[in-house]
Protein backbone atom coordinates (compact mmCIF):
# COMPACT_ATOMS: atom_id res chain seq x y z
CA UNK A 1 0.00 0.00 0.00
CA UNK A 2 3.03 2.28 0.07
CA UNK A 3 3.22 2.77 -3.70
CA UNK A 4 1.79 5.99 -5.08
CA UNK A 5 -1.40 5.64 -7.06
CA UNK A 6 -1.29 7.21 -10.52
CA UNK A 7 -4.99 7.94 -10.53
CA UNK A 8 -6.40 9.36 -7.28
CA UNK A 9 -9.66 7.59 -8.04
CA UNK A 10 -7.92 4.22 -8.39
CA UNK A 11 -8.99 1.92 -5.61
CA UNK A 12 -6.31 0.80 -3.15
CA UNK A 13 -8.07 -2.58 -3.37
CA UNK A 14 -7.59 -2.63 -7.17
CA UNK A 15 -11.22 -3.43 -7.92
CA UNK A 16 -10.70 -7.05 -6.90
CA UNK A 17 -13.45 -9.66 -6.99
CA UNK A 18 -13.59 -12.63 -4.61
CA UNK A 19 -16.03 -15.18 -6.00
CA UNK A 20 -17.61 -17.96 -3.98
CA UNK A 21 -20.66 -18.85 -1.89
CA UNK A 22 -20.26 -15.32 -0.58
CA UNK A 23 -18.79 -12.91 -3.11
CA UNK A 24 -16.98 -9.71 -2.23
CA UNK A 25 -16.37 -7.12 -4.92
CA UNK A 26 -14.49 -3.84 -4.68
CA UNK A 27 -16.64 -1.04 -6.12
CA UNK A 28 -14.39 1.75 -4.86
CA UNK A 29 -13.63 2.76 -8.46
CA UNK A 30 -17.32 3.39 -9.14
CA UNK A 31 -18.93 6.80 -8.95
CA UNK A 32 -20.44 8.20 -5.77
CA UNK A 33 -21.19 11.68 -4.58
CA UNK A 34 -23.28 13.31 -1.90
CA UNK A 35 -24.81 16.44 -0.46
CA UNK A 36 -25.62 17.69 3.00
CA UNK A 37 -27.45 20.75 4.28
CA UNK A 38 -30.80 22.05 5.41
CA UNK A 39 -31.92 22.74 1.84
CA UNK A 40 -30.37 19.62 0.28
CA UNK A 41 -33.60 17.61 0.05
CA UNK A 42 -35.59 20.44 -1.49
CA UNK A 43 -32.82 21.34 -3.96
CA UNK A 44 -32.36 17.73 -5.09
CA UNK A 45 -36.10 17.23 -5.52
CA UNK A 46 -36.20 20.44 -7.57
CA UNK A 47 -33.54 18.91 -9.82
CA UNK A 48 -35.88 15.97 -10.38
CA UNK A 49 -34.29 13.40 -8.07
CA UNK A 50 -36.57 11.05 -6.18
CA UNK A 51 -35.32 10.68 -2.61
CA UNK A 52 -35.92 8.01 0.05
CA UNK A 53 -38.89 8.76 2.29
CA UNK A 54 -36.94 8.50 5.56
CA UNK A 55 -33.36 8.52 6.85
CA UNK A 56 -31.47 5.22 6.70
CA UNK A 57 -33.24 4.14 3.52
CA UNK A 58 -31.84 3.44 0.04
CA UNK A 59 -33.70 3.42 -3.28
CA UNK A 60 -32.76 2.66 -6.87
CA UNK A 61 -33.82 5.24 -9.44
CA UNK A 62 -33.99 4.85 -13.24
CA UNK A 63 -30.45 4.67 -14.59
CA UNK A 64 -29.56 2.28 -11.73
CA UNK A 65 -28.26 5.04 -9.47
CA UNK A 66 -28.69 4.24 -5.79
CA UNK A 67 -29.77 7.10 -3.54
CA UNK A 68 -29.19 6.76 0.18
CA UNK A 69 -30.60 9.06 2.87
CA UNK A 70 -28.30 9.14 5.89
CA UNK A 71 -30.32 11.80 7.73
CA UNK A 72 -33.02 14.32 6.89
CA UNK A 73 -30.24 16.52 5.47
CA UNK A 74 -27.70 14.12 3.95
CA UNK A 75 -27.96 12.16 0.70
CA UNK A 76 -25.43 9.94 -1.06
CA UNK A 77 -25.61 8.86 -4.68
CA UNK A 78 -23.96 5.59 -5.74
CA UNK A 79 -23.60 4.64 -9.39
CA UNK A 80 -22.46 1.01 -9.61
CA UNK A 81 -22.27 1.01 -13.41
CA UNK A 82 -20.04 4.04 -14.04
CA UNK A 83 -16.36 4.45 -13.25
CA UNK A 84 -15.02 7.44 -11.32
CA UNK A 85 -14.27 10.30 -11.47
CA UNK A 86 -17.60 12.00 -11.03
CA UNK A 87 -18.55 14.99 -13.20
CA UNK A 88 -16.76 18.00 -11.74
CA UNK A 89 -19.91 20.12 -11.54
CA UNK A 90 -21.26 17.83 -8.81
CA UNK A 91 -18.44 18.76 -6.45
CA UNK A 92 -19.02 22.45 -7.07
CA UNK A 93 -22.74 22.52 -6.37
CA UNK A 94 -22.43 24.69 -3.30
CA UNK A 95 -25.19 26.94 -2.08
CA UNK A 96 -25.98 28.36 1.32
CA UNK A 97 -28.16 25.49 2.47
CA UNK A 98 -26.39 22.65 0.68
CA UNK A 99 -22.81 21.56 0.18
CA UNK A 100 -21.11 18.60 -1.50
CA UNK A 101 -19.67 15.61 0.32
CA UNK A 102 -16.55 14.09 -1.14
CA UNK A 103 -17.53 10.48 -0.54
CA UNK A 104 -15.70 9.40 -3.71
CA UNK A 105 -12.48 10.17 -1.88
CA UNK A 106 -13.51 9.59 1.71
CA UNK A 107 -15.02 6.13 1.53
CA UNK A 108 -14.21 2.74 0.03
CA UNK A 109 -17.13 0.74 -1.38
CA UNK A 110 -17.45 -3.03 -1.11
CA UNK A 111 -20.35 -5.12 -2.36
CA UNK A 112 -21.12 -8.44 -0.67
CA UNK A 113 -23.50 -11.00 -2.15
CA UNK A 114 -24.52 -14.58 -1.40
CA UNK A 115 -27.26 -16.34 0.54
CA UNK A 116 -25.31 -16.44 3.80
CA UNK A 117 -24.06 -12.87 3.80
CA UNK A 118 -26.23 -11.96 6.80
CA UNK A 119 -24.77 -14.83 8.83
CA UNK A 120 -21.28 -13.74 7.83
CA UNK A 121 -21.95 -10.14 8.83
CA UNK A 122 -23.25 -11.33 12.21
CA UNK A 123 -19.63 -12.21 13.00
CA UNK A 124 -18.53 -8.63 12.43
CA UNK A 125 -21.44 -6.33 13.23
CA UNK A 126 -23.76 -5.92 16.23
CA UNK A 127 -26.80 -4.93 14.17
CA UNK A 128 -29.15 -7.69 13.05
CA UNK A 129 -28.77 -7.69 9.25
CA UNK A 130 -30.93 -10.78 8.63
CA UNK A 131 -33.66 -10.30 5.99
CA UNK A 132 -36.47 -10.19 8.58
CA UNK A 133 -34.89 -7.30 10.46
CA UNK A 134 -33.01 -5.60 7.63
CA UNK A 135 -34.80 -5.77 4.33
CA UNK A 136 -34.06 -4.45 0.85
CA UNK A 137 -33.99 -0.65 1.09
CA UNK A 138 -32.64 -0.51 4.65
CA UNK A 139 -29.44 1.28 5.67
CA UNK A 140 -27.52 0.89 8.95
CA UNK A 141 -24.87 3.35 10.09
CA UNK A 142 -22.96 1.24 12.55
CA UNK A 143 -19.65 -0.51 13.16
CA UNK A 144 -18.12 -3.56 11.52
CA UNK A 145 -15.04 -5.15 13.08
CA UNK A 146 -14.86 -2.08 15.35
CA UNK A 147 -14.65 0.48 12.53
CA UNK A 148 -17.41 2.85 11.46
CA UNK A 149 -19.31 1.74 8.40
CA UNK A 150 -22.50 2.16 6.42
CA UNK A 151 -24.28 -1.04 5.42
CA UNK A 152 -27.11 -0.93 2.88
CA UNK A 153 -29.20 -3.80 1.52
CA UNK A 154 -30.31 -3.28 -2.07
CA UNK A 155 -30.67 -5.07 -5.36
CA UNK A 156 -27.88 -5.03 -7.92
CA UNK A 157 -28.20 -6.78 -11.28
CA UNK A 158 -31.14 -8.73 -9.87
CA UNK A 159 -29.29 -9.95 -6.78
CA UNK A 160 -29.84 -9.02 -3.16
CA UNK A 161 -26.54 -7.51 -1.94
CA UNK A 162 -24.96 -5.52 0.86
CA UNK A 163 -23.15 -2.32 0.03
CA UNK A 164 -20.53 -1.59 2.67
CA UNK A 165 -18.88 1.82 2.85
CA UNK A 166 -15.91 2.37 5.12
CA UNK A 167 -13.35 5.12 5.51
CA UNK A 168 -10.77 4.84 2.69
CA UNK A 169 -7.93 4.50 5.16
CA UNK A 170 -9.59 1.35 6.55
CA UNK A 171 -10.24 -0.22 3.14
CA UNK A 172 -7.59 -2.91 3.38
CA UNK A 173 -8.47 -3.72 6.98
CA UNK A 174 -12.19 -3.95 6.18
CA UNK A 175 -11.53 -6.23 3.20
CA UNK A 176 -9.33 -8.53 5.28
CA UNK A 177 -11.93 -8.66 8.07
CA UNK A 178 -14.62 -9.59 5.53
CA UNK A 179 -12.41 -12.22 3.86
CA UNK A 180 -11.61 -13.72 7.26
CA UNK A 181 -15.31 -13.86 8.23
CA UNK A 182 -16.18 -15.28 4.81
CA UNK A 183 -13.64 -18.13 4.94
CA UNK A 184 -15.85 -20.58 6.85
CA UNK A 185 -18.67 -20.11 4.32
CA UNK A 186 -16.42 -20.64 1.28
CA UNK A 187 -14.30 -23.66 2.25
CA UNK A 188 -15.17 -25.63 -0.87
CA UNK A 189 -14.56 -22.78 -3.30
CA UNK B 1 -22.90 -5.11 25.89
CA UNK B 2 -24.77 -2.04 27.03
CA UNK B 3 -27.23 -0.70 24.49
CA UNK B 4 -28.08 2.94 23.86
CA UNK B 5 -30.91 4.15 21.67
CA UNK B 6 -29.82 6.66 19.03
CA UNK B 7 -32.76 8.88 17.99
CA UNK B 8 -31.66 8.62 14.35
CA UNK B 9 -30.31 5.08 14.08
CA UNK B 10 -32.05 3.07 16.80
CA UNK B 11 -30.51 0.78 19.43
CA UNK B 12 -26.75 0.39 19.08
CA UNK B 13 -23.86 -0.98 21.15
CA UNK B 14 -22.54 1.62 23.57
CA UNK B 15 -19.13 1.32 21.89
CA UNK B 16 -20.56 3.26 18.94
CA UNK B 17 -21.16 6.33 21.11
CA UNK B 18 -18.92 9.10 22.40
CA UNK B 19 -19.73 11.21 25.47
CA UNK B 20 -19.83 14.93 24.73
CA UNK B 21 -20.28 16.61 28.11
CA UNK B 22 -23.21 18.04 30.02
CA UNK B 23 -25.89 20.08 28.35
CA UNK B 24 -25.68 23.55 29.86
CA UNK B 25 -27.35 26.85 29.11
CA UNK B 26 -24.83 29.10 27.37
CA UNK B 27 -24.53 32.59 28.84
CA UNK B 28 -24.89 35.58 26.53
CA UNK B 29 -21.44 35.80 24.95
CA UNK B 30 -21.62 39.58 24.61
CA UNK B 31 -22.34 40.37 28.24
CA UNK B 32 -20.90 37.44 30.23
CA UNK B 33 -18.05 38.01 32.70
CA UNK B 34 -14.80 36.09 32.31
CA UNK B 35 -15.51 34.17 35.50
CA UNK B 36 -18.99 33.12 34.41
CA UNK B 37 -17.66 32.09 30.99
CA UNK B 38 -14.89 30.02 32.59
CA UNK B 39 -17.51 28.38 34.79
CA UNK B 40 -19.55 27.55 31.72
CA UNK B 41 -16.59 26.15 29.77
CA UNK B 42 -14.65 24.28 32.45
CA UNK B 43 -16.98 23.29 35.30
CA UNK B 44 -19.66 20.63 35.41
CA UNK B 45 -22.18 19.74 38.10
CA UNK B 46 -21.29 16.58 39.95
CA UNK B 47 -24.48 15.90 41.89
CA UNK B 48 -26.01 12.45 41.93
CA UNK B 49 -29.16 12.31 39.88
CA UNK B 50 -30.50 12.54 36.37
CA UNK B 51 -28.24 14.59 34.14
CA UNK B 52 -28.62 15.95 30.61
CA UNK B 53 -25.73 15.01 28.36
CA UNK B 54 -24.52 15.40 24.80
CA UNK B 55 -23.75 12.09 23.06
CA UNK B 56 -22.42 11.40 19.58
CA UNK B 57 -23.30 8.38 17.48
CA UNK B 58 -19.89 8.12 15.87
CA UNK B 59 -20.70 6.12 12.68
CA UNK B 60 -23.29 8.69 11.61
CA UNK B 61 -21.72 11.78 13.27
CA UNK B 62 -25.11 12.45 14.87
CA UNK B 63 -25.22 14.51 18.06
CA UNK B 64 -28.19 14.09 20.38
CA UNK B 65 -29.18 14.51 24.01
CA UNK B 66 -29.53 11.80 26.64
CA UNK B 67 -31.06 11.85 30.09
CA UNK B 68 -28.98 9.55 32.24
CA UNK B 69 -28.84 8.75 35.95
CA UNK B 70 -25.19 9.21 36.80
CA UNK B 71 -25.22 6.76 39.72
CA UNK B 72 -27.20 3.84 38.29
CA UNK B 73 -26.01 4.64 34.70
CA UNK B 74 -29.57 4.06 33.53
CA UNK B 75 -30.32 5.91 30.29
CA UNK B 76 -33.82 7.26 30.77
CA UNK B 77 -34.41 8.91 27.41
CA UNK B 78 -32.57 10.04 24.27
CA UNK B 79 -33.86 12.63 21.83
CA UNK B 80 -32.77 14.96 19.00
CA UNK B 81 -31.03 18.16 20.04
CA UNK B 82 -33.65 20.29 18.30
CA UNK B 83 -36.11 19.45 21.11
CA UNK B 84 -34.07 21.84 23.26
CA UNK B 85 -32.26 24.01 20.74
CA UNK B 86 -34.72 25.64 18.38
CA UNK B 87 -32.56 28.40 16.95
CA UNK B 88 -29.13 28.69 15.48
CA UNK B 89 -26.77 30.92 17.51
CA UNK B 90 -24.31 32.94 15.46
CA UNK B 91 -21.24 34.47 17.05
CA UNK B 92 -20.09 37.91 16.02
CA UNK B 93 -16.67 39.09 17.10
CA UNK B 94 -16.64 42.37 18.97
CA UNK B 95 -14.44 45.18 17.69
CA UNK B 96 -12.01 44.59 20.55
CA UNK B 97 -11.52 40.95 19.42
CA UNK B 98 -11.22 41.71 15.74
Amino acid sequence: MSEQLNNVFESPLSGKVYEGAISIQDYTNKQRWGFRGKDAAAALRAEGWKLPKAPNQIITVPGDTLIMALSQREFWFLDPSTDAPIPSDVDQAISEGMYPLFCQSSHAWLVVSGDQKSEMMAKLCGVDLSPDAFSVGDVAQTQMALINCIVARHELDGSDVFTILVDQSYAQYALEALLDARAEFCRSS
Amino acid sequence: MKIMNCPLNGPRNISEFVYGGQVKAMPDVNSVSDEAWANYVFYEQNDIGIVLEWWLHSPSSYWFIAERHNASDEIIRTYPADELFKERIDFTASEADA
